[in-house]
């Protein structure tokens, strides 16, 4: 009886070690689209996150009383709201107002006294003014027409030393800045953005991307032959896939396949000024199967207070960086369910809304911020304002949202540091990973608690030096009356 | 009794404070046995510290993932390279007319390994207690450790094998070199066996699913 017992208790007793030895962590949610929204934490693993959007209507041509979209490539939303979509199959632009009424179609516009239409128009820009500019590819120019429709000007075959004598000029994206400069990124132009002034002349290449060279390849080139050099792929600089302007002026553009910064924000020179303090750099996702590959992102949307949307049209995500370069959400994805998407080629935010545009199917899918959204974008644009009080809150309301945000916990940190709450706000920081706050937060704590218990260190200091000395004069002594006592 | 349990720390601190005459001692006049147990010892407390620095080291200085942390691994770390180094030196010096045995040559390696434990194993507690500034001291100590290690290495190298500097300076640059051929023998005989067991294993698939 007793033996039995014993050997069930020892089966249960194995059964536990069992347990104990073969048990795992709750795994954490992987980035294949089990779920829609995830997050990545500082360690780089993809952790759950509520959804920041949820998308509420799709948007096609039938539901503006028009016909339908064919192929649309681009899409621009103004100041005001209103939405105006590039339908290139139809070479038309359509324009809607901010409850999605069809507003007008503009698909021809008069030249020298003629209608001219667009053929195929990949870009398109819509100015402070209201003023439309149209990248129309396949008739190689691009199209400046006024808020009324009427054509202002068209810039084609561009002359310049800088370009060789069989350039062709197919320009794909647009942007145009406050002083009526022109950008325009064209198709196999390696050297970066094409710059235009305001009269529609050509001046400079912009911003071009350098060119990555794989070492191991490098290597091979050297030792290949001619001809077998000749067969292998050039060293090229990577094209740019898009490009947004911000308020104050700067481009902001994506390139398509991950070089070392696949999202830049460039300067008037040109240069790469996109902040990266984030846990990781701005590049979409960070954990990927080898046979998807990494993310290609193929649109950016810049937001207020320096909060920037890409597009990654391989998995259909769209990732929000705040202007530091801290990821702030994913939302959106491939497959047929409201919020999905088959081919996203734009991405515009509307005030609170998000618009994608899908070519395949001709339509937009609206997203709407959800209460965890509106609190995030909330906290980073009070904190953007200096407004840290405010935005200390928040983020800790997101933080409560979302355990998983570790950026918000910094947020927290420095409000608790102005608190004067050091060691509360270390805490917060060191949950954050933010060695730099964390050090100055310490160190204050540190300070603080050394002049409050300096007196009785000082006296312990003092103690024991005392004690030692005395302990070193004792043996000295003893020492020196054994030694007497041996002579 | 005492006085044996008293050399027993004292004499690691003789050897890396007075290394030529530390490592004299330890190859002619010391018990050998006693020595290696010393150098056991060494490298015990040192794989303790290396467990603790990656668990317990402040949030300033320490960025590994806790999630991914393994003390049997971190032993691991701690143990392979210096056997490696062993055996790696013992193979050559045996080839170029050293005079050390292996046991000597462990022994001397370990006892080479006492800053490395002396100088991290306070900063664990110490980098508690620093700002980012004050990081700047610990990768300084960090430094001197290592510089510490490589010297009295040296030194060892030299008195245990009775080589001249120049000789010493080969030997420990081939030894590293030997050191690299025997990690590609062994992960190429690792991934070997697994691939033959891997196969076995398939064979095995196959007649349980067919018979």
């Amino acid at each position: 009886m007793r033996r039995s017992t014993w050997n069930t208790r020892k089966s249960v007793i194995m059964g536990m070690i069992c347990l104990l030895l073969f048990v795992q962590e709750a795994s954490y949610v992987s980035a294949d689209g089990k779920t829609d929204a995830y997050h990545y934490s500082f360690w780089g693993d993809a952790v759950p996150a509520p959804a920041a959007y949820e998308a509420t209507t799709i948007i096609t041509g039938k539901k503006l009383n028009t016909t339908p979209m064919k192929e649309p490539s681009d899409m621009h939303v103004t100041a005001n709201q209103h939405v105006f979509v590039l339908d290139s199959g139809n070479g038309r632009i359509i324009e809607m107002d901010r409850n999605f009424k069809l507003v007008r179609t503009i698909d021809s516009f008069v030249q020298e006294g003629k209608e001219d239409h667009f053929k195929n128009p990949q870009g398109l820009y819509v100015t402070e003014k209201g003023h439309m500019l149209v990248a129309d590819s396949d008739n190689h120019r691009v199209v400046h027409l006024d808020e009324q429709g009427k054509l202002v000007k068209i810039v084609s075959e561009p002359k310049s030393d800088l370009l060789t004598a069989d350039f062709q000029f197919k320009p794909m994206r647009i942007v145009m800045d406050k002083g009526e400069r022109i950008y325009v990124m064209a198709e196999g132009v390696f050297d970066g953005f094409m710059e235009f002034s305001a009269d529609g002349t050509f001046s400079s290449f912009i911003g071009a991307n350098r060119v990555q060279v794989d070492p191991v390849e490098y290597l091979w080139k050297r030792f290949a032959t001619r001809e077998q050099r000749s067969q292998m792929v050039m060293f090229t600089p990577t094209e740019f896939t898009n490009l947004d302007m911000d308020e104050e002026g700067f481009i902001y553009a994506t390139s398509g396949d991950r070089g070392k910064d696949p999202v830049k924000k460039l300067n008037a020179q040109g240069t790469d000024i996109l902040r990266r303090e984030g846990y990781q750099t701005p590049q979409g996702d960070l954990l990927y199967t080898q046979e998807a590959g990494p993310s290609r992102l193929i649109d950016v949307d810049v937001g207020d207070s320096d909060m920037y949307s890409v597009l990654d049209s391989s998995k259909g995500r769209i990732f929000t960086y705040n202007g530091d370069g801290y990821l702030l959400h994913i939302f959106g994805g491939i497959g047929n369910r409201l919020g999905q998407f088959n081919t996203p080629v734009a991405l515009e935010r509307a005030g609170d809304r998000m618009l994608v545009l899908d070519k395949a199917l001709g339509e937009i899918t609206v997203f709407q911020t959800t209460e965890y959204g509106r609190t995030l974008h909330e906290a980073v644009r009070s904190y953007y304002n200096g407004d840290e009080d405010q935005s200390s809150v928040l983020f800790a309301q997101a933080a409560e949202m979302n355990a998983n945000l570790e950026y918000a916990y910094a947020g927290i940190g420095k409000a608790l540091l102005r608190q004067k709450e050091y060691a509360e706000s270390a805490k917060y920081f060191k949950r954050s990973m933010e060695p730099k706050g964390y050090s100055k937060a310490f160190l204050l704590y540190r300070k603080e608690l050394l002049r409050e218990h300096f007196s009785w260190m000082m006296s312990g200091l003092f103690l024991a030096v005392a004690a030692f000395v005395t302990i070193i004069i004792v043996r000295r002594q003893k020492r020196r009356t054994t030694n007497a006592g041996i002579k | 009794m005492q006085a044996s349990s008293k050399q027993m720390y004292q004499y690691p601190l003789h050897v890396i404070f007075h290394p030529f005459d530390g490592y004299w001692e330890l190859k002619y006049e010391r018990n050998q046995r006693n020595s290696l147990l010393i150098a056991f010892m060494i490298l015990v407390l040192l794989v303790i510290t290396k467990i603790l620095h990656a668990q317990y080291s402040g949030f300033l200085i320490n960025l590994s993932n806790p999630k991914y942390l393994n003390s049997l691994l971190e032993m691991v770390y701690v143990i392979i390279p210096v056997l490696f180094w062993c055996v790696a030196n013992w193979s050559l010096t045996t080839l170029m007319d050293g005079e050390g045995k292996f046991s000597e040559i462990f022994m001397s390696t370990c006892f080479a390994l006492v800053p490395l434990f002396l100088i991290h194993f306070p900063w664990i507690w110490l980098s508690l207690v620093i700002s980012a500034q004050e990081t700047a001291f610990y990768y300084f100590s960090n430094a001197l450790a290592i510089a510490w290690t490589v010297y009295l290495l040296f030194v060892g190298n030299m008195t245990v094998h009775q080589y001249s500097p120049a000789k010493t300076v080969l030997t420990m640059l081939l030894t590293l070199v030997a050191m690299a051929f025997m990690a590609f023998l062994c992960l190429l005989f690792f991934s070997l066996v697994q691939q033959i067991v891997s196969f076995v294993v398939t064979i095995y698939q196959e007649l349980v699913l067919r018979g």
